[in-house]
């Protein structure tokens, strides 16, 4: 083999080597351990075939798993998208003071959610809170957050919502930047209302950035763990336990690692086929320039 | 040339990386190769290094580093390296991971229903021939009504620790402007009546406990119950004794005169610890544990503590947390580990933790020490717990607990969240799971 064939696999395998130890044996090893039981450090590995899939795929709590991800995933990158979308729209213009309004509204993006999390938990204690305060100035029943069933996964939505949206905001106010200024002086000669505007020149050419926000903030949100982990644990009774929640707890607590496992490769599944969807249906609708 | 430069520049990124593996694993025949040395001479100077993991924050957490230095100066042969990693989850998480990793600490506190689940898999080493060794212990010393959880399948693993019994915790001086007994109630129907009375609708709440396993198994004893029928295997919870308790929370709560602190976990055992001390709520349920901090906390009144109050009998589970040593340490590190254990639960250093903290001393001859008795007489709240060992009774350890703890508390908070439930089916959906899990 010619040095020229050769070089550039050896230009590539760094990265190469690197993504096969951290990504591609993980995956398959997990998918290895899906089929056996194991403790996680006993030497032996019984293999048990499907029964992990098929406990996984009876259990009602791991249902209640799955749509309480499905719910807050939808949710959040719905409301994340469009209030950012609305945050982006009126800060984009270029004055000192949207400056300092674009940052703030950023910061939560690089805070530790950790530490965050635990701010969210004494704001929203039901009974000393500052969000019950709040409600009541203005004369609102107060609301049990994370305490009940009902509001637990609506208040870790907030928190979701609350942590992405200024990065959203920032990467939509990027792309409006770029659109050229042109086709809104040839709307304004054309007379074109606000609204058409905006349907017709800003969302099209917006696109390829909602797309792109579209798809991490899907399988960010999919694979939500450090407010479950610090703000309810999964509870009150499950209503809050996702699945990267349930992998852990079955893998760590219980010492479940092949349940766990199974797990894990129904998680990898659903976000590679989220992922093609995007792709193969979401992306025709984009319009790249 | 130029080409040539590219070749040269990736085969050396190539070499420099397989350099970095290879590094490491020299490195890991450097410390094979000392420790085989240290085996070699005996009486090598380098003292043994073993990593102690522990799971007490806080002011108790602060003990713990203090027993670990003091230890540490007192001998040359051994040096403790002590490491917070979270609550008692947390910590048993870890310890499940780094075993896995082989980056285990050599000594562990371990939650004493747990126990099993840890020594099960195979984690834990027999203690047995340390205990009969040179440097053993008269495992008489240690109170019998505390050794309950170190067994599994006959073999000693766990040492006690920071070893406690839940105590019902009481605002003294509230009781007595409500006019009733600052000794606090006797049983449950007395629970029910002072909680009414303290009760201030939308201001106080006169009883509050996290819905924790623990208080759980503590009012099902109380009621002539059993949590798993004795062979470990069946679920034995979901008779009328073990959904009592279950009715008696839902009612008090729905009747508003018990709080349902808020939280998952030891979150809500830290609400119900601060409402407590901010006079929020007059009566507590916790750990004995918690006696020392809770009575420094206390501003301007005056802490009392009782057995829980009975219903058929008195009754309180055990809790807290073993000492347990990893069965992958090395020979020397055990021994080391060893030495470790047994300073920290001898006569000495048991009552030092007691007094500090509040948990029991785990010895019989430190409950009897002049320091002990002098301390019970000054503050009587600390003899409680001891004396209420008496009606305490082990913690379920079969390693299916683990997780039917968990199921059992979710369904007890379901029955307490919704409405439509009752406390027997929740139980009963409790035991169809507990059926699956104890097979």
């Amino acid at each position: 083999m010619s040095l020229n064939t050769l070089r550039p696999y050896l230009m590539v395998a760094p990265s190469l080597i690197i993504f096969l130890l951290f990504f591609i044996y993980p995956i398959f090893y997990m998918i290895y351990l899906s089929f056996t039981s194991w403790n996680l450090i006993s030497p032996d590995k019984t293999f048990v075939g499907v029964a992990n899939y098929v406990e996984l795929f009876q259990s009602q709590d791991f249902r209640q798993v799955f749509f309480n991800t499905v719910i807050y995933t939808v949710l959040t990158v719905f409301l994340s998208l469009t209030v950012a979308l609305l945050l982006a729209l009126w800060l984009n213009k270029s004055s000192a003071i949207y400056g300092i309004v674009q940052g703030a509204i950023f910061s939560p993006y690089i805070i530790s959610l950790v530490s965050v999390s635990l701010l969210w938990m004494w704001m929203m204690d039901p009974q000393y809170g500052l969000l019950n305060w709040v409600l009541n100035l203005f004369h609102l029943p107060p609301s049990p957050w994370l305490t009940h069933t009902d509001t637990a996964l609506l208040s870790l939505v907030v928190v979701g919502v609350w942590k992405i949206v200024g990065y959203n905001a920032l990467v939509f106010i990027a792309g409006l930047q770029s659109i050229p200024k042109d086709l809104y002086e040839a709307a304004a000669l054309d007379e074109a209302s606000q609204w058409a505007t905006f349907a017709r020149i800003t969302l099209p050419m917006l696109s390829p950035t909602l797309f792109f926000l579209l798809v991490v903030n899907t399988i960010a949100s999919f694979q939500v763990f450090d407010t479950v982990q610090i703000m309810t644990q999964g509870g009150p009774v499950n209503s809050t336990n996702m699945l990267v929640y349930y992998i852990y707890e079955y893998g760590f607590d219980f010492f479940k690692i092949g349940y766990a496992s199974a797990a894990g490769v129904v998680l990898l599944v659903i976000v590679g086929v989220m992922t093609v969807f995007h792709f193969r249906f979401m992306a025709k609708r984009v319009h790249y320039r | 040339m130029k080409k040539w430069g590219m070749v040269l520049l990736s085969v050396w990124i190539v070499a420099a990386l397989a350099a970095c593996g290879n590094q490491e694993t020299s490195g890991g025949n450097a410390t094979a190769s000392a420790d085989a040395g240290q085996n070699g001479s005996q009486s090598s100077s380098e003292p043994v290094q073993i990593d102690f993991w522990y799971s007490l924050g806080g002011k108790n957490g602060e003990v713990i580093e203090q027993m670990v230095k003091k230890f540490n100066a007192s001998q040359d042969e051994v040096v403790v390296k002590p490491t917070y990693q979270g609550d008692y989850y947390e910590n048993h998480a870890k310890v499940m991971a780094s075993l896995a990793a082989g980056t285990q600490p050599d000594v562990t506190m371990i939650e004493i229903a747990s126990i099993g689940a840890f020594a099960d898999a195979g984690a834990l080493q027999d203690l047995q021939p340390y205990v009969e060794g040179k440097n053993g212990v008269d495992m008489n010393d240690y109170i019998q009504g505390l050794m309950g959880n170190s067994y599994w399948k006959d073999t000693l693993y766990a040492i006690p620790f920071n070893r406690s019994t839940p105590l019902l915790y009481v605002n003294r001086d509230m009781l007595e402007e409500a006019g009733l007994n600052p000794e606090g109630p006797k049983t449950w129907e007395e629970l029910r009546e002072y909680a009414r009375a303290l009760t201030i609708e939308g201001e106080r709440w006169g009883f509050s406990t996290p819905i924790d396993i623990w208080f759980y198994e503590a009012l099902v004893f109380e009621n002539g119950g059993k949590i798993l029928t004795d062979d470990g295997k069946k679920p034995a919870f979901h008779s009328s004794e073990g959904i009592e308790p279950v009715e008696f929370w839902k009612s008090m709560i729905e009747e508003g005169i018990m709080k349902m602190p808020p939280g998952e976990k030891y979150n809500a055992w830290d609400v119900a610890a601060q409402d407590f001390t901010n006079q929020r709520v007059g009566m507590i349920f916790t750990s004995t544990g918690s006696l020392n901090g809770l009575m420094e906390q206390a501003q301007g009144f005056e802490v009392g503590t009782a057995f829980l109050p009975a219903r058929k009998s008195f009754g309180v589970p055990t809790g807290g947390t073993n000492l347990v040593m990893m069965a992958k340490s090395s020979e020397e590190e055990k021994e080391a580990a060893w030495q470790f254990i047994k300073w920290m639960t001898d006569t000495e250093q048991t009552i030092h933790w007691s007094k500090n903290t509040g948990y029991m001393p785990v010895r019989v001859s430190a409950v009897e020490s002049d320091e002990m008795k002098q301390l019970y007489q000054e503050k009587p709240q600390f003899k409680v717990a001891v004396d209420q060992l008496e009606y305490a009774k082990p913690r379920p350890m079969v390693p299916g607990y683990k997780e039917l703890q968990e199921v059992i508390m979710a369904e007890i908070q379901r029955a307490i969240i919704d409405e439509n439930m009752t406390a027997e089916e929740a139980m009963q959906a409790a035991a169809e799971k507990a059926e699956k899990l104890l097979k």
